[in-house]
């Protein structure tokens, strides 16, 4: 008998799961090793079996290696790029383990489907024209469905995919295949696993001489016992993570042949440019289409109810026939709204919670006590605004709605949620759609809303041919989800020696990260740390570090003005409150070493420091200033960030400096306006981008604090840039900024 | 003026659900001026304010393109499934060299006045029973004006 006979007679690989192990494998492609990774519940690797309560012995954990004949090691990633480098940083963690040789890695993005293992074209994704082993079916009842349903499976957000998915599946499955790879040789070649090694994608016994790439032994390895708990490396084994491996997406987004959401091209394809109602909840109650119906290109105009949209043979031609409609709308209680009024509604709030009203998010010794008692009194309310997330590529989504059937085609941070998005638009069931998924010409947050497939998806249905729906910048601009604006205030106490001993905080909202108004890294003897709820009609959207956005602000601006009631320097006085954090003061001090802290600066010239962990990963960062000029230029930033471990140094510095680029045109310029209701900004002339000359030089250093516990890297370079910079500005005008954005404020 | 435009406002059915009960409601109004491949009328008919003979005449040639999978109108080009109309205003019926006609149309006797192309196009079998123009009724008096029009403006050379 054949390998591949034997495989096909196996009873385990026709019926039902064998239960022999842990980690679903089976072959497909002739010679090839597919390995899913499932972990027992109660493996230490797994911190996930909290969730994992229905008692199912083997848990999928959503990551995917692939060996081809050509020995090609494939990582089927369960993430979206969207410029972050998540595509290389995954498949280093999966490579490495494996012994993989990174020349020959080929990354996949999983398809948008809960159950790609056992789905039709899922099969297809991962080995296409083949039949795939029925090993692979007890996997899914194993409980991919219920991990995706508790974990918002494929999401890609929150600083998660490198410390979760990258150190909790990405290593395990390469891991598993290397292992498996290696028993199959050892058996074949009859000699103790334990005296072969890998490298490289090749498999080697050295006594013997013997060497074979892994493409060899990928069929006979999916036939060998499956290792429940495979053995990862420690750190100084690693050989491709900790290296800066250029990015894979890097080619393609140089030569312009990478495909993004807005690239989609459908046959038959036909392009819609949308209105909504300028107020946020308002419906369309009429429109006026009389010059738009005569208007070249146009194919129809459709009044959707909260929203206009014009399809035409051209993007061009819908948006000119859209912008000549005269619409009418209902009102909301919305209308009369300005920003004003929405931070007078925040202040009413917070007066009426006073001293001790609100909800206490955390609270430790006696506050009112403690400030009772206190030397030196402060307070100080900070406001920030609304924000925009004007991702390069304005919100697109291309749909088709036929027989029965939906296809959709967009860049989504969540694509099974943007499939359910669609199935519910078009009236479908989960299966009869499928979500095309492209690369994302930035997401920060935004994109994780489906408001623009459910429109697409919307159109499609009404016109029964494809279409593709591009926002405008205008549109982008004003019917975003915001970064909600938002009001802190504080009360602090310093004891006789300037010592923080009282942070008492109330906040408007909370959404996420729970813990970002908390500071558990500052010893500080007495702090509450209160919020109120205040209702806003602007849809509230994660915007890149989320509250930590603002809180960040908030909280290093007040212990910035605590340091100066103190007569310390923001430096000084932040050590004291890290005393006891070895691994946050070596952040703290790391960053005020490269920037020569206390070293002379010329006139109007400051330095400020700021000090946010946020996603796992200590970031202190150091602004300086230059305020000769009408304006404040920033000239340089000093990083030190510590995320545990740093899996590809380049790209992790690469998020610092665009955290840096992004928090810095927010603090400088960043705000949503409202007049009547509506957002007043509506393209870049009125909602600014930093532009090359303001960008700040920025150096940056990585520290490896604890290769177990990883770090996000995406949003922790953002909070501490806000602070930084007003604390500079302080240091070298002595003008407190307490409400952004800068420009606000007059310097001359 | 043309009968391609149609006017559809749906009924309430599927106005904006209030309850938010339906997630994704259909539309309210649907105006549908053209479906997709048909002739692009809303161009021709932006332009016959101004010019209102050239106007017409490129609505024609525009909707001819549905004619023209089996009409040639380029001089000398050769007959398809249907005889080549260069100059066929004025002409005989049954008068295109090289094209097999029908009996029926051989023998109708009929000049292709605009008049009696008007009344061909409209319905040809109803015209002339036997005819093996089987395809390519217009029913639309508008666009068959326009595509008269076309074919007036083509002349041998």
């Amino acid at each position: 008998m054949s390998k591949s006979e034997t495989a096909t007679d196996s009873p385990g690989k026709k019926g039902k799961w064998t239960r022999r192990a842990f980690i679903g494998a089976g072959v497909v492609a002739g010679s090839a090793l597919v390995v899913g990774v499932a972990v027992r519940q109660g493996n230490p690797i797994d911190r996930l079996s909290p969730l994992l309560t229905d008692g199912k012995n083997e848990q999928l954990l959503n990551a995917w290696v692939k060996v081809d004949t050509d020995n090609i090691v494939t990582a089927v990633i369960p993430h979206v790029e969207m410029g972050q480098g998540v595509y290389t940083a995954l498949a280093q963690m999966l490579a490495d383990e494996m012994d993989a040789d990174w020349s020959k890695v080929r990354i996949l993005e999983a398809p948008a489907d809960m159950q790609y293992v056992s789905d039709s074209i899922a099969r297809d994704f991962l080995a296409p024209n083949l039949e795939v082993p029925a090993i692979f079916e007890p996997t899914v009842s194993g409980g991919i469905l219920e991990l995706a349903q508790a974990m918002g499976l494929q999401f890609t957000g929150g600083s998660y995919s490198v410390r979760a998915t990258g150190q909790r599946a990405m290593r395990t499955a390469g891991a598993a295949a290397r292992e498996m790879l290696v028993a199959a040789a050892a058996s074949e070649w009859q000699v103790p696993a334990s005296e072969i090694t890998t490298a490289d994608s090749m498999i080697i016994h050295a006594k013997s001489g013997k060497s074979e790439p892994f493409a060899k032994f990928a069929l006979a390895a999916a036939e060998q016992s499956l290792p429940a708990k495979p053995t990862l490396k420690s750190p100084d084994k690693y050989k491709i993570m900790g290296q800066p491996k250029a990015r894979h997406d890097i080619p393609e987004k140089v030569d312009g042949t990478a495909i993004f959401g807005i690239d989609a091209k459908v046959p038959g394809m036909k392009y819609a440019a949308v209105k909504a109602a300028p107020v946020i909840g308002a419906t369309v109650t009429s429109i006026d289409a009389t010059t738009a119906r005569t208007m070249p290109g146009v194919l129809q105009i459709l009044n959707m109810g909260d929203f206009v949209a014009v399809v035409a043979d051209g993007y061009w031609q819908a948006q000119q026939a859209l912008n000549s409609i005269d619409a009418q709308y209902s009102k909301t209680e919305g209308d009369g709204l300005d920003l004003d009024a929405i931070f007078a509604r925040y202040a009413t709030s917070l007066d009426e919670a006073g001293e001790d009203g609100g909800d206490m998010e955390t609270e430790a010794g006696d506050v009112g006590k403690a400030f009772a008692g206190a030397a030196t009194k402060v307070e100080a309310e900070y406001k920030v605004p609304f924000l925009a997330h004007a991702t390069m590529e304005p919100m697109n989504c291309t749909a088709w709605v036929r027989d029965g059937k939906c296809d959709v085609w967009s860049g989504h941070q969540a694509p099974v949620n943007a499939r359910q998005a669609a199935a519910d638009a078009a009236g479908l069931p989960f299966e009869d759609v499928t979500y095309h998924n492209a690369y994302l010409g930035g997401g920060f947050g935004r994109r994780s809303d489906s408001d623009a497939v459910i429109m697409a998806t919307r159109i499609a249905k009404a016109t029964g041919y494809p279409v593709k729906m591009i926002w405008s910048r205008e549109e982008d601009t004003a019917q975003d989800h915001y970064r909600p604006s938002a009001t802190s205030r504080f009360r602090g106490g310093l004891d006789k020696d300037g010592k923080l001993v009282s942070w008492d905080n109330i906040h408007t909202h909370l959404f996420d990260p729970k813990d970002a108004p908390t500071i558990p890294y500052y010893n500080i003897a007495s702090h509450k740390i209160r919020k109120v709820d205040v209702p806003m009609h602007l849809r509230f959207g994660p915007w890149r570090s989320v509250d930590h956005s603002q809180h960040g602000f908030f909280i290093e601006s007040f212990v910035d003005e605590m340091a100066d009631a103190a007569g310390k320097d923001g430096y000084a006085f932040r050590r004291e409150l890290l005393a006891g954090s070895p691994r946050h003061l070596k952040v703290l001090d790391t960053a005020a070493k490269m920037s020569g802290w206390g070293s002379a600066l010329p006139e109007k010239h400051g330095r400020g420091i700021a000090f946010v962990p946020s996603f796992g990963s200590i970031v202190a960062q150091v602004a300086e200033v230059d305020m000769t000029g009408a304006k404040p230029k920033v000239t340089k930033v000093y990083v030190a960030a510590d995320p545990g471990f740093v899996v590809n140094p380049d790209g992790f510095t690469a998020q610092m400096e665009s955290a840096i680029v992004y928090g810095l045109t927010a603090a400088l310029y960043g705000e949503i306006t409202l007049k009547d209701g509506a957002v007043q900004q509506s393209n870049f002339h009125d909602y600014p981008m930093l532009r090359i000359d303001e960008m700040p030089a920025v150096e940056v250093a990585l520290i490896n604090g604890d290769h177990k516990h990883l770090g996000g890297g995406g949003e922790p370079g953002l909070p501490p840039i806000a602070p930084a910079v007003t604390n500079a500005i302080f240091a070298a005008t002595g003008k407190r900024i307490r409400e952004l954005p800068v420009a606000k404020h007059d310097f001359a | 003026m043309l009968k391609l435009i149609h006017v559809i406002a749906l009924s309430p059915l599927f106005v904006l659900a209030a309850c938010g009960a339906d997630p994704a409601p259909g539309p309210v109004e649907q105006i549908i001026v053209r479906e997709p491949g048909a002739a692009p009328v809303a161009t021709a008919a932006a332009a016959v304010a101004s010019n209102p003979a050239s106007a017409l005449i490129a609505e024609g040639k525009a909707a001819f393109a549905n004619c023209s999978a089996c009409h040639a109108v380029e001089q000398g080009a050769p007959n398809g499934a249907g005889p080549n109309l260069v100059g066929i205003v004025g002409k005989a019926a049954g008068g295109v060299a090289g094209f097999a006609y029908s009996d029926a149309l051989k023998a109708s006797g009929i000049t292709w006045t605009a008049a009696e192309l008007d009344s061909f196009i409209a319905d040809p079998a109803a015209k002339i029973p036997g005819t093996t123009m089987v395809a390519g009724a217009i029913a639309d008096s508008a666009e068959r004006q326009a595509v008269i029009a076309y074919l007036e403006s083509i002349t041998a050379n």
